[in-house]
Formats: structure tokens, C-alpha cells, sequence
């Protein structure tokens, strides 16, 4: 069974970006485990589809899904297709905690571009934390 | 592959082929009315005189179907600077050889409907005595004509456009030299020597050169 | 068979323009090779080449382990070429094209050409000339694609077609390759397209290859560097310097080609100090890479 929401998460796969392609896909995929998205037992899209429908090359998925195999998050059954390990609770929070920390520092790296302190930073999501003033 | 070359010659040139076996099948028909009056009159001399005159008929029909039939083979690959040709999988003479023996056989619609009107023709009549129908032979020359005919225009065809406008420019130009020598009166007789020089030195346009009598002795 | 496609030291006259010399190119298995250029510099030519319909005067060209033009017949059936220009014969109705095609290529799937032609929204008894120009190129990709092919060549395939045709296409042979495992050589100007889709690029300038590598080394590699207090003359380094722009005071821009970390400590190394080192779009650095290969001063002494 695969997971038709899975695909339109990797909508914001850029090209531009300096990350490689796969790396992007990985990324998203093990965030997507993380967070519940996608458990345990659930299928990726196949190659073909994924590649097709976002207009990349099959190897670069390839590549993503033996990344994410090598780090124990999915297994790739041959002929199968691609299938979510099942992930200890402890591992999920990490990748959780990676992609916040990675988060919180394109933050203070893009608001220190624009002048803004990581005090002024720190202050203000206080403040939207706490329901924010407007 | 021979099937689709055939289909799509027969696609092209179905219409030019109707017209050339219409023509083809009135062409008997038409020299025995025009000979009605010697038939008649049952006058022998008269009636050859008759099928003489019009035997050229024959030989130009026999040239033009060639001509138009293998113009016309050749246009689609020319309009597409024979790309889509060039780029199958199989040797250019085999493709080339494939689209002559697919006209050539179209061919035969024409060359039956002559033959089946020239029995026709003669069954409607009476010829005089001394003298007998040829319709078979003249078929076979009619037949033999419109191959090398298409042969000819085939190959010049099957060159780029550039090479068969060359050589079909030439000779237009020698022609209108002779006209042009004619009219003037000056011994210009290129395009007359050239046609002669080939008719009797390559046998086969000979073909043109002979009788085409439906009757005959 | 390591390699799809090996050209070595072609030469050939194109026309007034340019000639083709000394062009070596290599497209390897399985991979999506992106011939890049901008109009004009020689990437139809090169094609027509290696498909046979152009005879170079030196060099040798092999494709699928084939000498070409020597075996040109046979490999052209592993082939599927979607030329620049449609090469259909117009008066043939779709369904009469595709029967066409179909006799001259043993390993066509005339299954799968059904389910392209209804996926495509191709109306069997349209007459080929009377198609859209989306229409006729999602035609010649079917036709190149249900021969089940090898290799697929194809040039500026989706140029001048809106992008709903666009995706449609390149979802096709994306999806085809991912089964298939087949080598795709495309040529575009869209740069943007072939970034997504190719793992390795080849540039075209003018009749010369330019440059030919991985297409991630290719967009890692073009960097634009700030810089201040430069040195005047530049040699010896390690990157390809392809532009130097001065700003305010000492302050600079340079782009750079073959760009890997820890290079500033080369620059730094002259006096120098690296502000910073930005990525640059893939766009802007063909660009750049263009306009230094046109001008002998902006390259690196």
C-alpha cells in the first residue's frame, strides 16, 4: 500500500538547492517517519513513480531510498518495493531534534543576514509560544 | 515492412492511379471512335493511318503515369529531407527498393485496365480482313513503357530535391533551346539529339520508339 | 558495454558558423546525459552525427558498442530519436504512423503505445499534419519510446510546448528509464529542465565541448566568491576563474568553475580575505561558463 500524501510533501524538492536532490528526499522521508507520517509496514511510491511524477531522475531516488535503508529507516525488498522499518521511538526523536536544530540555525543564519540578534529572535518566538501578541 | 511501404505508397497515389486506370482503360475505347468512320467504311489503309496517329497517345500516357506516379512516391521523403527514412533501422537500398517494387505494383491497375479495354474495344467491332488486334501486345508495350518510365523519374526522385531539379532543369532547358533554335531557325537541336542518343543506345527506351498499333497487319 | 555513446576527436564542417573540431564526448550506461548549449552551437549537428544521417570527416563515433556510420542499420533499431523538427509524414494518420513505425522495430509494445497514445490524448484518425505542435512532439516521444529503445536521443524535445505538455513528456521517459534502465541523451537550452532529470552534463559552445561532468560536481562546483583585497594577478589555482567583478574599494566578485571546500585557504593564502562563498544558480553559472569561454581574458592565467 503507498502512501499517496507522501508525494506531495516532496513538492518542495529544489533543485537550486546546494543540498543534492537525494539528500533532499532522504531528509524529508526520515522526518515524514519521525513524525508518524508514515509508519511502520507503510510502502514508499516506487521509483518510477516518484521520479515520474517529480520529474527527476530514477537514480537519484534510488539513491535516497538506499540512503534511508543504510540508516535503518526504511527497507527495500526486491521486486516488493520500499517499505518503512520499524523505527525505535528513541531514533525518531533524533531525526526530530536534527531537523529542528536544522531549522533553528537556517533561522539565526537568515535573520543574521537581515540584522536581526538571536536575542531579538529568541524573544519574539518566546512571545509567539506563548500565543503571540499579533 | 513491405506492407506499410505498399500502404502508404497506395495512400499517396490512389488518386494520381485512378485517374492513370481510367485513362489507360478509355484510351482503346477512344481510338476505335476515332476510327469509326474507316471502320465503316471497312477501309484498311484509312484505319491504320488512324492507329498510327493515335499510338503516340499511348506512349505519352505510358510516360506520364511513370512520371507522376513516381514523383509523387518520392514527395512525403522529400518534403521531410528524407529524415524520418534515413533514421529506420534498415539499409537505405533495401527502403529504396521496398518504395520501387511498391509503385512498380500499383502499376498494374493502370496496365490491366488498358488491356481489358483494348479487348473491349475490339470485341465492340469489326475489323477488316488482312488485319488483326494486338491489344495483348500493345498492353505488354504499354506495360514495359510505364516501368521504365517510373524507373527513370524513380531514380531521378530519389536523390535530393536538389539533384532532381538539376537534372530535370537541364533537360527543360535543352528543350527550349530546340523550341527556341526551331523558332529561330538555327541548327539548335540539343534536347532532339539527346532523347535520340538515348532511345537507341540504351534499348530499353526504345520501348517508345515502336508501333503502338491496336490493330495492326 | 560501459558506455552508451563514445565520440573521439570528430571533426566536421556544420557551415558558415563553425566547425566541429576535435569534439570527444563520452555518455555513459544508463545515464541521463544532458547535452547543454545555447542555439546554434552545434548540438543538433553532433546528434545528426552520431545517428548517421551526418558523415564527419575524421574521428570515430561509437554508439551501443556499434561503429557508426558502419552499423548505423542495425543500431538505429535500438534507438529512439525525437528529432528537433517533426520527421512524420503529415498525410499519415496517427494510428497509420504508429502501425508504420511499429513494422520497422522488432521489440515495439503495442500494448504500452495504446496506453501512451490515450495517456497523451492522441485521437488515432488525426491526420499528423493537422496536430499542435505539443501534439506532434508527444507523438514523435511515443513513437521513439514504444520501440522500446536502448538508448533515447533526444533533441530540444520539449521545446517551444507549454509545460503541461512538458511534464507530460518528460514523465514518460523518466518512468521509462526507471523500468528500463535505458540511456537517455538529451539536448535543451532549458537549463532548468535538465537540472532536475541529468546526472551528467556535457556543455556545448560553438563546435567545442566545453565541459563534460557529473551533473552535481557541475552545480556544486560554480560558485560566486566576495572577496576583498585580491591579489591583481591570478595563477595557479586550483579553480577555473570564469568572471572577476570589482566593487567598492578592494572589495570583488569572482565566479569560479571546479570550486571544493577548503579553497579559500588557497585565496587567503595571497593575502586575501573570502567574505563569503554563494551558490550559484545553475542558470547563472552556464551563463558565466559561456561568456568565459567566449573571452579569453576572464580565464585564469
Amino acid at each position: 500500500m503507498t502512501h499517496l500524501p507522501s508525494l506531495h510533501m516532496l513538492d518542495r524538492i529544489d533543485a537550486r538547492n546546494p543540498t543534492p536532490l537525494y539528500a533532499q528526499i532522504a531528509s524529508r522521508m526520515r522526518l515524514a517517519i519521525a513524525a508518524g507520517e508514515l509508519t511502520a509496514g507503510d510502502g514508499l511510491p516506487s521509483v518510477r513513480q516518484l521520479a515520474a511524477r517529480l520529474r527527476i531522475n530514477p537514480a537519484t531516488v534510488v539513491q535516497a531510498y538506499r540512503a534511508l535503508e543504510a540508516e535503518g529507516f526504511v527497507e527495500m525488498r526486491h521486486g516488493a518495493g520500499t517499505f518503512v522499518h520499524d523505527v525505535a521511538p528513541g531514533k525518531k526523536a533524533h531525526e526530530r531534534k536534527t531537523a529542528a536544530r536544522r531549522l533553528i540555525r537556517e533561522l539565526l543564519t537568515e535573520g543574521g543576514r537581515m540584522g536581526i540578534s538571536p536575542q531579538e529572535l529568541a524573544a519574539v518566538l518566546r512571545d509567539e509560544l506563548n500565543g503571540g501578541s499579533q | 515492412m513491405f506492407r506499410v511501404i505498399l500502404a502508404t505508397q497506395w495512400k499517396w497515389t490512389r488518386g494520381a492511379l485512378l485517374i492513370a486506370t481510367c485513362a489507360a482503360f478509355a484510351l482503346p475505347l477512344l481510338s476505335i471512335r476515332n476510327a469509326s468512320t474507316a471502320l465503316e467504311e471497312m477501309n484498311a489503309r484509312d484505319l491504320l493511318a488512324i492507329m498510327n496517329t493515335i499510338g503516340m497517345a499511348y506512349g505519352l500516357t505510358a510516360g506520364s503515369i511513370g512520371l507522376v506516379i513516381a514523383a509523387m512516391a518520392w514527395t512525403p521523403d522529400h518534403a521531410g529531407r528524407h529524415v524520418y527514412a534515413l533514421a529506420l533501422p534498415l539499409a537505405r537500398w533495401k527502403y529504396v527498393a521496398m518504395r520501387f517494387a511498391a509503385g512498380a505494383l500499383t502499376l498494374t491497375a493502370p496496365v490491366i485496365a488498358l488491356w481489358i479495354g483494348g479487348v473491349v474495344a475490339i470485341a465492340s467491332i469489326q475489323i477488316p480482313a488482312g488485319l488483326h488486334s494486338h491489344a495483348a501486345a500493345l498492353t505488354i508495350r504499354f506495360a514495359l513503357a510505364t516501368l521504365v518510365a517510373y524507373a527513370t523519374f524513380f531514380a531521378i526522385s530519389s536523390g535530393t530535391k536538389r539533384t532532381a531539379g538539376l537534372i530535370l532543369s537541364t533537360l527543360a532547358g535543352a528543350l527550349i533551346l530546340e523550341l527556341v533554335g526551331e523558332a529561330l531557325n538555327l541548327p539548335l537541336r540539343p534536347f532532339f539529339l539527346f532523347v535520340d542518343f538515348v532511345m537507341n543506345w540504351s534499348g530499353t527506351l526504345g520501348v517508345f520508339n515502336g508501333p503502338w498499333m491496336l490493330i495492326d497487319v | 558495454m560501459t558506455d552508451a555513446i563514445r565520440m573521439r576527436a570528430l571533426c566536421y564542417r556544420a557551415g558558415s558558423h563553425f566547425d566541429i573540431s576535435d569534439l570527444s564526448l563520452t555518455v555513459p550506461a544508463g545515464a541521463v546525459y544532458g547535452f547543454l548549449g545555447p542555439n546554434g552551437s552545434g548540438k543538433t549537428t553532433t546528434i545528426r552525427l552520431l545517428l548517421g544521417l551526418l558523415r564527419a570527416r575524421h574521428g570515430e563515433i561509437e554508439v551501443l558498442g556499434r561503429s557508426i556510420p558502419r552499423d548505423v542499420a542495425a543500431t538505429l533499431a535500438r534507438i529512439g530519436y525525437v528529432p528537433e523538427r517533426p520527421h512524420i509524414y503529415p498525410s499519415l494518420t496517427v494510428a497509420e504512423a504508429m502501425r508504420f513505425h511499429a513494422a520497422f522495430h522488432a521489440r515495439w509494445d503495442g500494448a504500452w503505445a495504446a496506453e501512451l497514445a490515450a495517456t497523451f490524448l492522441l485521437r488515432g484518425d488525426a491526420r499528423v499534419g493537422t496536430l499542435s505542435k505539443g501534439e506532434m512532439g508527444k507523438l514523435m516521444m511515443l513513437l521513439a519510446l514504444a520501440q522500446r529503445p536502448e538508448l533515447l536521443v533526444l533533441d530540444e524535445p520539449t521545446d517551444g510546448l507549454d509545460p503541461v505538455v512538458r511534464r507530460d513528456m518528460l514523465e514518460s521517459v523518466l518512468g521509462y528509464v526507471a523500468e528500463h534502465g535505458a540511456t537517455v541523451f538529451i539536448s535543451s537550452h532549458l537549463v532548468h529542465e535538465l537540472e532536475r532529470i541529468c546526472d551528467w552534463v556535457g556543455v556545448m559552445d560553438r563546435g567545442r565541448l566545453v565541459a563534460e561532468l557529473p551533473m552535481q560536481l557541475f552545480k556544486d562546483g560554480i560558485k560566486r566568491v566576495r572577496i576583498t583585497g585580491a591579489t591583481a594577478e591570478v595563477s595557479g589555482a586550483p579553480f577555473v576563474l570564469l568572471k572577476r567583478e570589482r566593487g567598492q574599494g578592494t572589495a570583488e566578485e569572482w565566479i569560479v568553475r571546479g570550486w571544493k571546500a577548503g579553497m579559500e585557504s588557497y585565496i587567503e593564502g595571497s593575502g586575501a580575505v573570502v567574505r563569503e562563498v554563494i551558490d550559484l544558480d545553475l542558470e547563472d553559472g552556464f551563463v558565466e561558463m559561456l561568456r568565459a569561454a567566449r573571452v579569453p581574458q576572464a580565464k585564469e592565467a
